[in-house]
């Protein structure tokens, strides 16, 4: 393989990164339940703090830990409107994706523009030499390498584990759940808490990494906290499929770069646009075996081409946690 | 006099979550090592000072409360319209075109014209995630957002290329920007400030947004819908078609908020290529301003006075104490989360009022009452 295409897929894996941080979050955010609606807030807020602590403290570590506290900070905010104060999750999260975006680019003009420390890249021994993967995957940082664990973790935690399964059950049945001994509301704070965390990752992974330095509206982080909400759509709320979806859009984002490079006679909206459009028709594809007119178009088809169609549609289809965005009331 | 008081008291939290707010903001001025009286004052002068002050303010409070009335139309009707600002983008465009196409044409039909089709087009950009909501089960929050990006990409192409004001076309700058509308069809100005005819048209359609909701048929089944939609499937409500009305009502507000701001304030439309540079951002704070209104349409009046004053405000505060205007945004949304906040207590409070009186007394839930409490939030 021509080594050019190869390095550019390699950056694909490690511009997904901030990505996949905030949609493996948010995918286990919402599967106990919780809409964390403010995600690109905290991720633009994640982004500049992390990127400041970094710079004050010349330490890379301490600027991956501040964006954590961030995002926890923000979704420990939903997690008690919402289900202390039984606030809409979805009117306190859109106001904090709000806020913290426009305290991100208010606190942040300090640091604007100005060198501050990057993660180097760490290539794997060993793993490194693999013909083919190692370049693709093992030469990177060790952020990427870290979303790579964090994808396979959380979808072991969620499918494999007992915890996991409780998790699920507070998602889709937190009647059921408390019936068998767990604190619903307690669990649904602390996987909010923990999603948000983990997609407090996603700044720092951009600002010290993929695109290094705060550079206020400039960034070129806003938005994507709401294709990181669509992504987990897309994903089903299974980390895996998630992750697809976050390379998938890594890829034709960088696919778009390429184009208008070889393909001058395009506007150069067309390509910056692109991704949206994509996104509410994946968003289409993926519920549209839920809508009613579409059962009913199955049930008159005959009988071969409805089987084929009823595949098709339940490979794609994405259902929600039942009891996504519902409080809990344990009396 | 104790139930007098405590009906007092409600009306006076949204006041007392805004001071909650300021106090906040004082604390961060405090950090950031600047006086928060003198910059209080600043923003006080800047939004109410003087009569040409608080013409800005209400400049600024027009389409904030166009934006409002259709957030209290889809809101009540149980759908999220995040799409305000490409509403407005959309509705802006379509109007511009025409006032820039039909210029033989007398004044006021133009200008009438123009509005509809802002309002039309922002109604298409608002139905289109309707339409998707409604039958293809796509999330409105997410397909809204989508659509702002995909409106502010088409307005930098527009405005780049076949839009553009001639006269960019010609020089080098090629300042991506519309050419000016011709005097007459600017809204007429109220008073010799920049004030316009278009705070009249929103107050009025205010009163009308109030009487869709609760005094039409239409607005009884957007709630119903908002409130239940499996009851009012059962009623007989197609509750797709008026998830559909809801949004593309909601987007025809916003629409009509964009060409009102180049038809009364701009006279054109230039664009920096971000969306906020075109609206000000009035597309996301007509959302806080209704949310702080209690999603009804005259309340949202005044609650988009305050947040005009408090961006007029804090421009002149940034000139005085160079403290980013920014500042307001972080505001606007504390403003809202402790308004949102205080609901609840309110209703706590309630709650506990009526465990006083007794289970005799206890009145059946308010039927009017229940959707607000469901919304200040939602």
């Amino acid at each position: 393989m021509d080594p050019s295409v190869l390095i550019g897929l390699a950056g694909v894996l490690a511009a997904a990164a901030p990505v996949l941080f905030a949609v493996i979050g948010e995918t286990i955010t919402e599967r106990a339940g919780v809409i964390n609606l403010s995600l690109n807030g905290s991720v633009l807020l994640s982004a500049m703090g992390g990127f400041a602590v970094a710079y004050l403290t010349d330490n890379l570590f301490w600027g991956f830990l501040a964006g954590m506290l961030i995002g926890a900070l923000v979704a420990f905010i939903v997690a008690f409107s919402s289900i202390t104060l039984h606030q809409s999750q979805v009117a306190v999260g859109f106001v904090l994706a709000l806020a913290s975006r426009d305290l991100a680019y208010f606190l942040g003009v300090p640091y604007m523009n100005i060198p501050g420390p990057t993660l180097p890249t760490w290539q794997i021994p060993l793993l490194k030499d693999i013909p083919l993967l190692g370049p693709l995957f093992f030469r990177l940082d060790i952020i990427t390498y870290l979303s790579y664990i964090v994808i396979v973790l959380a979808w072991l935690w969620i499918f494999r584990t007992r915890p996991g399964l409780m998790l699920q059950g507070i998602g889709d049945r937190p009647a059921a759940a408390f019936v068998r001994g767990a604190n619903v509301n307690r669990l649904r704070y602390i996987y909010t808490i923990i999603g948000g965390a983990i997609a407090g990752l996603a700044g720092p992974a951009y600002t010290l990494n993929v695109k290094p330095g705060w550079m206020g509206t400039q960034t070129g982080l806003d938005g994507i906290g709401w294709i990181a909400l669509s992504i987990t759509i897309f994903g089903g709320w299974s980390p895996m499929r998630a992750a697809f979806g976050a390379y998938l859009f890594s890829l034709l984002q960088w696919l778009g770069l390429v184009l208008q490079s070889r393909l001058p006679g395009i506007p150069s909206q067309v390509l910056q646009v692109a991704p949206f459009p994509l996104m509410i028709l994946t968003l289409l594809l993926v519920n549209i075996g839920n809508a009613e007119w579409v059962q009913r178009w199955l049930a008159s088809m005959p009988e071969g081409s409805r089987r084929f169609f009823t595949k098709l549609l339940r490979a794609m289809r994405a259902s929600p946690p039942a009891a996504l965005g519902v409080p809990f009331e344990s009396d | 006099m104790r139930t007098r008081l405590s009906t007092l008291f409600d009306a006076l939290l949204p006041v007392l979550a805004t001071l909650a707010a300021l106090a906040v903001g004082a604390v961060m001025l405090l950090i950031m090592g600047v006086n928060p009286i003198e910059a209080y004052a600043a923003m006080w002068d800047g939004a109410f000072g003087s009569g040409n002050a608080f013409a800005e303010t209400l400049v600024k409070a027009t389409p904030l409360l166009l934006v409002a009335l259709g957030i209290c139309i889809s809101f009540r009707g149980d759908v999220i319209n995040i799409g305000g600002e490409g509403q407005m983008i959309i509705g802006a465009v379509l109007a511009t075109w025409i006032g820039l196409t039909l210029t033989n044409w007398p004044g006021w039909l133009v200008i009438t014209l123009s509005l509809l089709t802002g309002f039309v087009g922002g109604a298409i950009w608002g139905g289109i995630p309707g339409l998707l909501k409604a039958y293809f089960n796509v999330n409105e929050i997410l397909s809204t957002v989508m659509m702002n990006a995909i409106a502010v990409q088409l307005m930098n192409f527009l405005l780049r290329g076949p839009m553009i004001d001639p006269s960019q076309a010609e020089r080098a700058s090629k300042i991506p920007q519309t050419a000016r509308l011709i005097e007459e069809f600017h809204l007429a100005r109220l008073v010799p400030t920049r004030l316009h005819a278009g705070a009249l048209i929103a107050v009025a359609l205010a009163v009308l947004v109030y009487i869709l909701l609760w005094r039409t048929t239409w607005g009884y089944r957007i709630r119903a819908v908002g409130q239940n939609p499996h009851a009012s499937r059962y009623a007989g409500i197609k509750v797709s078609r008026y998830m559909v009305l809801a949004l593309l009502l909601s987007g025809a507000f916003a629409g009509l908020a964009g060409a009102v701001q180049v038809f009364g304030v701009n006279y054109r439309m230039i664009t920096d290529g971000s969306a906020s540079g075109f609206t000000g951002g009035a597309g996301f704070n007509g959302i806080v301003a209704a949310l702080f209104g209690q999603l009804h349409p005259i309340w949202s009046i005044p609650a988009s006075i305050l947040f005009g004053a408090l961006l007029v405000g804090a421009n002149k505060m940034q000139r005085m104490t160079q403290v980013p205007s920014a500042l307001v945004t972080v505001l606007n949304g504390l403003v809202v989360i402790f308004v949102v906040s205080s609901e609840i207590w309110r209703r706590r409070r309630q709650r506990r009022r009526m465990a006083v009186a007794g289970p005799e007394e206890t009145p059946p839930p308010p039927v009017e009452k229940k959707p607000q409490q469901a919304e200040a939030g939602a």
